[in-house]
């Protein structure tokens, strides 16, 4: 039992969320068999996770390819939690389509090495600093989608699903961003060391802010495009931070080099 | 738009300062310099506030100017092999952060209705930890040692230069476990730490003094294959203010999750109020 029954296991989650997420799509109402179907698709993906936990004997946060298990399994999450909240039949497909295009590069280019784990990651932060991050990153990922569903469709309101999304995203993105501030001090000695890929943390965390300001005086006006497309550049420089920075040459200098 | 536009001008001229001058003199703004001029700096703003001769400072523009700024040092940084952190235009678009900051923080308890223990925490953690960064950057030294099976007092700083510490450190110990690979699973060293015993490992720092912390952060071989320990010592006097911003924030963004957005109502008023930008003459009316 390990990685390599991944692309089986996978398929099963695959199966089960596309048809709870058709079946939302289909239904005009909240339907209990889409919740029931992406319910099991989040525990198959859950417990590949715990299966991985054990198999590794450690946690499964290493690794590129181990981020992005994470982030399929939280988008699935985050998705079916939009769902249940705001009823919004198309979100479960969207993000069950986004966790799909991780787990086919992830059977495809699995970057699941081996059970060793270098000191520097042998930390208490090591787990709340990694999967609180992947959780804000499914949660903005979702606010991502319906922005740009918002910028497509010109009249939709979707507003406040967007808005509750950005602050509970944020919210987690700026504890990841300050655990990981916490850790850097135990480990390397500084809270803050401009390391490429804690600069674009800050890029990220400030277009995150500024929609957040922007929310109240642009909200309900011609501008509110302003919003949703300060959202979408948001994701875009969180997608740098998280897997972008390693094709820069800035990530020759970069610290966090354990993550490739 | 003056806002805008006074950003507009310092970052012009920073650049300007940056190829004609090189970086920004870090340096000579160490203690007691550094506290001198954020007395200065805080008592300024204070005037400002009251003589109401910087009400673009509390401009809604300012707010987004100061974070699209942040977002501009954050990407300019992270494409540079050697990020410019002592830049001129890096530390013009901090310091307008930090004060648009203290403007708003000066302004913010009494607008920021039904979320002023948010608001606080997260305007005053930021401002802690980024202003402990900027203003401390010129008090924080970082030397490393290699420890060796003698007691030594010899230091070097990042950049070369030798120094030498007001203690001795030797390595008693060094203990290693690999994994089937090779590669190094756990390493710790036993140091005497100015005739005291210590174990360093890596994410274990061993806190000296209240700013002084001393690291394991690698080790190597002499040429009589000899182990010796890597050992960073890391001087920064301001981390508890930084320490102490961090955690605010950290709170304030648990704040941020469970209270989520204000109600669209409430939040136009008090926007509303918040960047008229005849907002001092109200509140010198007390409507």
């Amino acid at each position: 039992m390990g990685w390599n029954i991944f692309p089986m296991w996978a398929a099963v989650v695959m199966l089960l969320a596309t048809t709870g997420a058709t079946i939302a799509v289909l239904k005009k109402n909240r339907n209990l068999w889409a919740i029931a179907l992406m319910l099991l698709a989040i525990l198959g993906m859950a417990g590949f996770i715990a299966m991985l936990w054990t198999t590794l004997e450690r946690p499964p946060l290493r690794t590129m390819g181990e981020t992005r298990l994470w982030y399929s399994f939280f988008l699935l999450v985050a998705g079916l939690f939009t769902y249940y909240r705001w009823q919004y039949r198309w979100i479960m497909l969207f993000s069950t389509v986004l966790a799909g295009v991780f787990i086919i590069i992830n059977i495809a280019k699995p970057e699941i090495h081996d059970q060793t784990l270098m000191p520097a990651l042998q930390s208490v932060w090591f787990v709340p600093h990694v999967s609180v991050y992947m959780f804000s990153y499914s949660l903005l990922g979702c606010a991502t989608l319906l922005s740009t569903m918002a910028l497509a469709r010109r009249n939709s309101n979707m507003d406040m699903a967007i808005e509750k999304l950005l602050y509970a995203g944020l919210a987690f993105l700026s504890i990841g961003m300050l655990t990981g501030s916490l850790w850097a001090k135990e480990a390397w000695g500084a809270y803050w060391s401009w390391d490429p890929k804690e600069s674009w943390a800050v890029a990220t965390w400030a277009l995150y802010l500024i929609a957040l300001h922007l929310a109240p005086s642009v909200m309900n006006t011609k501008h509110r495009w302003l919003y949703h497309t300060t959202i979408v550049l948001g994701f875009l420089a969180l997608q740098m931070c998280w897997y972008g920075i390693n094709y820069l040459p800035s990530a020759e200098t970069s610290i966090h080099t354990y993550n490739q | 738009m003056s806002a805008v536009f006074i950003a507009g001008c310092s970052i012009v001229l920073s650049v300007m300062t940056e190829l004609c001058f090189g970086s920004f003199p870090v340096d000579i703004f160490h203690f007691p310099l550094n506290i001198f001029i954020v007395v200065l700096w805080i008592v300024l703003i204070a005037i400002m506030y009251r003589n109401r001769t910087a009400r673009f400072m509390l401009s809604r523009q300012a707010t987004w100017l100061s974070l699209a700024l942040m977002a501009m040092v954050g990407i300019v940084l992270g494409l540079q092999r050697k990020p410019s952190t002592t830049a001129w235009p890096v530390a013009v678009s901090l310091l307008f952060i930090l004060s648009h900051l203290c403007f708003v923080i000066l302004r913010g308890w009494r607008n920021a209705k039904g979320i002023r223990w948010r608001f606080c925490l997260t305007h005053v953690g930021l401002l802690l930890a980024l202003g402990a960064g900027f203003w401390g950057a010129p008090d924080r030294e970082q030397w490393r040692v290699a420890a060796h099976h003698y007691p030594s007092n010899e230091a070097y700083t990042m950049e070369g230069k030798q120094r030498f510490l007001p203690y001795t450190i030797e390595l008693v110990s060094f203990h290693m476990e690999h994994a089937e690979n090779g590669a190094p699973t756990h390493y710790d060293a036993n140091i005497k730490v100015d005739n005291k015993n210590v174990t360093l490992r890596v994410n274990h720092p061993y806190s000296r003094t209240l700013s002084e912390k001393i690291y394991l952060v690698s080790f190597g071989k002499t040429l009589m294959g000899e182990t010796y320990a890597v050992i960073e010592i890391v001087k920064e006097p301001w981390q508890w203010m930084t320490a102490t911003g961090i955690i605010m924030l950290i709170v304030g963004a648990v704040l941020l999750f469970v209270q989520g957005p204000r109600k669209t109502e409430n939040l136009l008023k008090v926007e509303s109020l918040k960047f008229n930008d005849d907002c001092f003459s109200l509140m010198s009316e007390g409507k």
